[in-house]
């Protein structure tokens, strides 16, 4: 009797498992905003959260973010703590080496910020002075690379910010979205802070990353993407979430 | 505080304490093994070497990139203790001060201190302050240090001069020295001696919570070394390096204080 209902219940489990939807957990740096960030009520929120709730919805599969240091983020990918990484991460070749991308679902570029009475015209201008950004993002890339500026490395974009607006460093790099909502939206600092340029470089393209390797993973989010942007979804949550549909 | 111990009392004799005949602690002897310091030490350096030497791919890239992190935590640990020696002398004589108001101003500022965690502190003080006054991160960072080690010295200190016996005053005071006279002259010197041990573990306890800066962006040895990791993906053989870096430096200044400690002693013994 008892083997039967186990047999009977396995059974059942086993012809309900597609629409059980499986739960992917996606490690996020819940510190830049827009794209994610801690909202007032203390939840996990922003552009690629939505996104990846959407695809969630169209591929079948539940995301769960959990919230991660973006210092040691691949650290712990690499060592199987989570399925994913949802966290605007800019798709790289030296990235590439050690994870799998899926679809790029996000184009930026790198912006700088200054203070609304400085006079530089872009990052050349800057020469001598201290350029901030937070730590491996590729706004820290691009201030390594630019000759005779000095750069400082942050845990959290905000504390980039803070310390750019209490006149600490000149500068701040990072992510277009990031960049806008901190220079033009938000209190304090939309009256000090400016963006001066967007420099010049190749577009960048967030991916979603996992283990490398981890294919089936990998296939359930990119469709859930694919059919996102099939339906113009992502449209909507762009206008949300930015206030343009680009 | 009464002395532990076999008191052997006898009419005509003055009190003697035997401490022969305390609890039965077997000292270890130091003869024919090495001293757990020099071991530590040598094998620091020992790893370091091999790590250079036989795996110069990572290790050597990674020892190239974090020689300026070494030098500011160097200079934000040198800094913050010669910082930290002030305000813990003033807060310790505050505290034993005679004038009520010296004396709560003191005893308020420890407990303040005592009870909000460092790193908070170095966010307040960073970020709070900041938007007030603008100093540079280095600066921020080593007054924080300083104010919450000032603390922590200021009681120390404030024990080693209580704990110097009263007769010392009387004798000073009865061939005329004035109160501050007595304090610089007779009884600083001598609380010195009992001060120097546990000041000295806060300085090796400092040196190692300047790691802790490196949230502020101060590019430290610790800055460094993640910078280095998160770039390169290569967390273990970073960390292990800046491990034993701050290891050999740690190890460097405990034997300078031991090595002080000495002197003094030494300068006593008659």
């Amino acid at each position: 009797m008892v083997k039967k209902l186990v047999l009977t219940l396995a059974l059942v489990a086993m012809t309900a498992s597609p629409t059980l939807a499986k739960t992917i957990v996606f490690a996020t740096d819940a510190t830049w905003p827009p794209m994610e960030f801690v909202n007032a009520d203390k939840k996990i929120t922003g552009l690629a959260v939505d996104l990846m709730e959407a695809a969630g919805k169209e591929a079948g599969f539940t995301p769960e973010f959990k919230a991660v240091a973006w210092d040691g983020i691949f650290a712990g990918l690499a060592a199987g703590k989570y399925d994913a990484i949802c966290s605007s991460v800019t798709i790289t070749d030296e990235r590439k080496n050690t994870m799998d991308f899926s679809t790029p679902y996000m184009k930026v570029r790198q912006a700088l910020v200054i203070p609304k009475k400085s006079a530089a015209k872009c990052i050349e201008d800057l020469k001598g002075k201290t350029l901030g950004a937070q730590i491996s993002t590729t706004g820290h890339f691009a201030v390594k690379k630019t000759e005779g500026v000095k750069d400082k490395s942050y845990d959290e974009v905000g504390l980039a910010f803070e310390d750019l607006y209490n006149g600490r460093i000149d500068g701040v790099v990072c992510d277009d979205p990031v960049a806008k909502l901190y220079a033009l939206k938000k209190d304090n600092y939309k009256d000090a802070l400016k963006i001066a340029c967007i420099i010049p470089a190749d577009d960048e393209l967030y991916g979603v990353a996992v283990q490398k390797g981890n294919k089936e993973t990998l296939e359930l989010i990119n469709k859930g993407l694919a059919a996102v942007t099939a339906k113009g979804l992502d449209k909507e949550i762009l206008k949300k979430w930015l206030g343009t549909a680009e | 505080m009464k002395h532990q111990g076999k008191c052997v009392v006898e009419e005509t004799q003055p009190i003697v304490i035997d401490v022969g005949d305390g609890a039965a602690i077997p000292k270890p002897s130091d003869k024919g093994l090495v001293s757990a310091w020099w071991l530590s030490f040598i094998g620091a350096l020992v790893t370091l070497g091999c790590l250079l030497y036989f795996k110069p791919d990572p290790y050597l890239r990674i020892f190239k990139f974090i020689p300026d992190g070494i030098l500011v935590t160097f200079q934000v640990t040198v800094s913050a203790i010669a910082l930290a020696l002030v305000i813990g002398l003033i807060t310790g004589l505050g505290r034993i001060s005679r004038n009520k108001y010296i004396n709560l101003v003191a005893s308020t500022y420890v407990e303040v201190v005592r009870g909000v965690p460092l790193l908070v502190q170095l966010f307040y003080i960073y970020y709070a302050l900041g938007r007030v006054v603008h100093v540079p991160d280095l600066l921020a960072a080593v007054i924080s240090m300083s104010v919450c080690y000032g603390a922590y010295m200021g009681e120390v200190f404030r024990a080693g001069i209580t704990a110097i016996a009263v007769g010392q005053t009387e004798a000073a005071r009865s061939l005329g020295f004035t109160r501050s006279q007595t304090m610089y002259y007779v009884i600083l010197p001598q609380a010195w001696r009992t001060i120097l041990p546990p000041v000295g573990n806060e300085f090796i306890a400092l040196l190692k919570d300047t790691s802790l800066v490196s949230i502020l962006g101060v590019a430290d040895l610790l800055r460094r070394g993640r910078e280095f990791a998160s770039e390169s993906f290569l967390y273990f053989e970073t960390f292990t390096m800046v491990a034993v870096v701050y290891l050999i430096i740690t190890l460097i200044l405990s034997k300078l204080v031991s090595f002080m400690e000495e002197r003094l002693s030494h300068h006593v013994k008659r």
